[in-house]
């Protein structure tokens, strides 16, 4: 179904996450001419992040907080064919660390006669639901995730075979991390597996990281804390997925450790901030990774996995590819873990000396650390890392990912403080701003794109961006690489040199990211608006102290001079061809005209 | 194990000297090696580590109930006192 250029049926596009699409109607010669074809508005304002699906002629629409869904008829967008508006507890706004997001829906194709193909949503107060596809009616809505304790759900939920996974956000309150798959059919809970504490919790067995002893295998939940700390612990999982279904394996990252003040847990603090492989249905962990933060307290976290197969040194290889908040850019065996390449995004990152390939470690370089009494200075990456939730993609005739990067350093001073089930658990004051490269007199210059080989270890091309690139790319066989901006620009470069070929403006920042469908021979190309997120922080909740929203609100202090919030999608497509360009009576409540003679 | 003895010669903690595979944390200089009665102790209260734990079992088996019904009448009851 994926490879269906009529579908757009989960998040990445298909199980790869490479958001690569092979559709070239669209492409170097003519982009110039891409025009808006329809637009929609989800009548919400915050952070829209993540991107639509398309299944058999009908657009699904995800929104922020209170995560209303959407379905669109393609062949007349005008009308809304259903509409799924929760009711949630309000309180879920307040246990939110970075903007009421939501980073998309899911799709499961009925296999039987008796369940009706099925729209997954995950909602900020913790519900899962599945939907009726055809009617938008609830089929079932569970728990998974308890506001009283802080634990909320921004993740896009991701089908696999007859389970829905579902991820877990609050580690900025203590929340001890899990993900759990679902059968689509009865809702039955099919595995729970946790980011910290004893193994069978974990999910680690006899053969974890058995070609990888040295990444550590039994009993490191438990070890590498101090006393229980591991129950608040942190490792929740709010990014991506990708699977192979010839491993069966899932892949994703389990966040940060808390709280952000490290000397309140002592520790490697496993398995949070690892690359981790599960087994699709047993949530067994095959080989995890630990990522390892730096000496200043900068964590991984679960951002993108791209999957790709590359030779690499001469031997044909099944890769996982991870762009981290901590600078660097791992890419593995899928198949056993193997550390294959680890470079920095960015040559400025100054938490780690360099990365020592042979045991397969960066080395820490502390004198940018960060401990109890001591404000550590000039960090890179920031907190916000030099990659973040951006939904990156890879081009496998080019052998390049395209990498949406942040360029923001920061000044981190932790304190002390109490757990209290249901409040913020971070325990770090931070200011942030641009990093070298950028203008730091007038905070500007956070972001960059580049394309980067996975072979080579080296960016064949990098541009500088106003703001940070949060949202992400897609790139397609038309040579085009597409991502949008926080300063509400839709931008399309030149693949194989960068160049600039063609923006658009839209009515607000962008923080999801681009994807592409065909329909009636027309390929279009569908992008949310609404600027938000943690960058978004400070224009969302009106914040003027530089060091509250964690920190951003100082670095992006320049963003509302050129957007304000919004919400909705943009569909463009060549010369803004569409359903009412073709036919402008169409979705008419009337074409008789009656006149008085006159 | 190469891991262990990667690098010599760094006095602080740079997460390569490891005490067994996948455990290379050290204290950096001047910070003690267990936090519990330092001046860096949290002091964590165990009824609020518990809290978390609590409220999942609490859900799975609401949802358990929910999930069980479902199947045996074919229609989804939220409510669980309705089941």
């Amino acid at each position: 179904m994926a490879k269906d250029p009529e579908n757009y049926a989960m998040p990445g596009l298909d199980y790869t996450a490479d958001n690569y699409s092979t559709m070239d109607q669209i492409n170097t010669g003519n982009v110039k001419d891409l025009r808006v074809a329809w637009s929609f508005s989800t009548g919400l304002l915050n952070g829209h992040e993540g991107t639509p699906l398309v299944i058999d002629g009908v657009m699904y629409i995800n929104s922020s907080f209170p995560n209303n869904v959407y379905a669109l008829d393609l062949n007349n967008p005008g009308k809304i064919k259903w509409q799924y508006k929760p009711k949630q507890d309000p309180a879920a706004r307040a246990v939110a660390c970075c903007d009421l997001v939501n980073r998309g829906l899911a799709y499961w194709p009925s296999d039987d006669s008796k369940t009706p193909d099925l729209i997954l949503s995950n909602q900020l107060d913790g519900h899962v639901v599945a939907l009726n596809a055809e009617t938008g009616e609830e089929y079932w809505k569970v728990e998974n995730s308890d506001i009283k304790v802080g634990s909320t759900l921004t993740v896009a939920p991701y089908v696999v075979k007859d389970t829905v996974l579902v991820g877990s956000s609050g580690a900025e309150l203590g929340v001890r991390g899990y993900t759990t798959a679902y059968n689509v059919k009865t809702a039955e809970q099919v595995w729970r597996k946790y980011a910290t504490g004893p193994d069978d919790e974990v999910g680690i067995g006899d053969d974890f990281n058995e070609a990888n002893p040295q990444y550590g295998q039994k009993g490191l939940g438990l070890a590498t804390w101090e006393g229980d700390a591991w129950k608040i612990g942190g490792g929740t999982n709010w990014g991506w997925y990708a699977y192979d279904p010839s491993l069966d394996l899932v892949y994703y990252g389990s966040g940060n450790p808390r709280p952000w003040n490290e000397t309140m847990r002592p520790g490697d603090n496993k398995w949070t901030m690892t690359i981790m492989a599960r087994n699709a249905d047993t949530g067994n962990l095959k080989w995890g990774y630990q990522k390892r933060r730096t000496t200043s307290g900068i964590m991984p976290a679960s951002t993108v996995m791209m999957l790709s197969d590359q030779k690499i040194d001469g031997k044909d290889l099944k890769l996982v590819t991870h762009p981290d908040r901590n600078g660097i850019i791992y890419t593995l065996n899928r198949v056993n873990g193997d550390l294959v390449r680890a470079d920095f995004l960015d040559d400025t990152v100054n938490v780690w000396t360099h990365v020592d390939m042979r045991p397969g470690i960066p080395v820490r370089n502390p004198e940018y650390g960060t401990r109890m009494d001591h404000k550590g200075k000039d960090i890179c990456p920031s907190a916000m890392g030099y990659h973040d939730q951006a939904h990156d993609s890879y081009d496998p005739e080019r052998g390049l990912f395209y990498l949406a990067i942040n360029h923001i350093c920061m000044d981190w001073e932790p304190f002390m403080l109490p757990y209290r089930a249901g409040q913020f658990f971070v325990g770090a004051t931070l200011s942030m701003y641009p990093g070298p490269k950028g203008d730091r007199a007038n905070y500007l210059g956070l972001g960059q794109v580049k394309a980067y080989s996975a072979v080579t270890g080296k960016y064949k091309w990098s541009v500088m961006e106003r703001f940070a690139a949060w949202g992400g790319t897609m790139a397609t066989k038309g040579g085009l690489v597409f991502y949008p901006t926080l300063d509400g620009y839709f931008k399309a470069r030149n693949a194989d040199t960068g160049e600039l070929l063609w923006k658009f403006k839209m009515p607000s920042g962008g923080i999801g990211y681009p994807m592409t469908y065909e329909h009636n021979g027309t390929q279009y190309i569908g992008i949310y608006y609404g600027v938000g997120g943690w960058p978004g922080v400070g224009l969302v909740f009106d914040l003027q102290d530089p060091t509250a929203g964690l920190g951003a609100v100082g670095a992006f202090r320049n963003l509302q001079n050129w957007t304000q919030m919004g919400g909705g999608l943009l569909v463009f497509s060549l010369d803004g061809k569409g359903p009412y360009s073709e036919d402008v009576n169409l979705d008419e409540y009337s074409t008789e005209i009656t006149t008085d003679g006159t | 194990m190469a891991l262990a003895f990667a690098a010599g010669g760094a006095l602080a903690y740079d997460g390569t000297k490891c005490k067994a595979p996948g455990n290379c944390w050290e204290p950096k200089p001047g910070y003690p090696e267990k936090v519990k009665g330092s001046k860096y102790d949290p002091k964590h209260d165990p009824k609020e580590l518990a809290k978390q734990g609590n409220s999942i079992k609490e859900m799975e088996a609401r949802n358990a109930k929910r999930s069980a019904n479902f199947k045996k009448t074919g229609k989804w009851v939220y409510d669980v006192s309705k089941i």
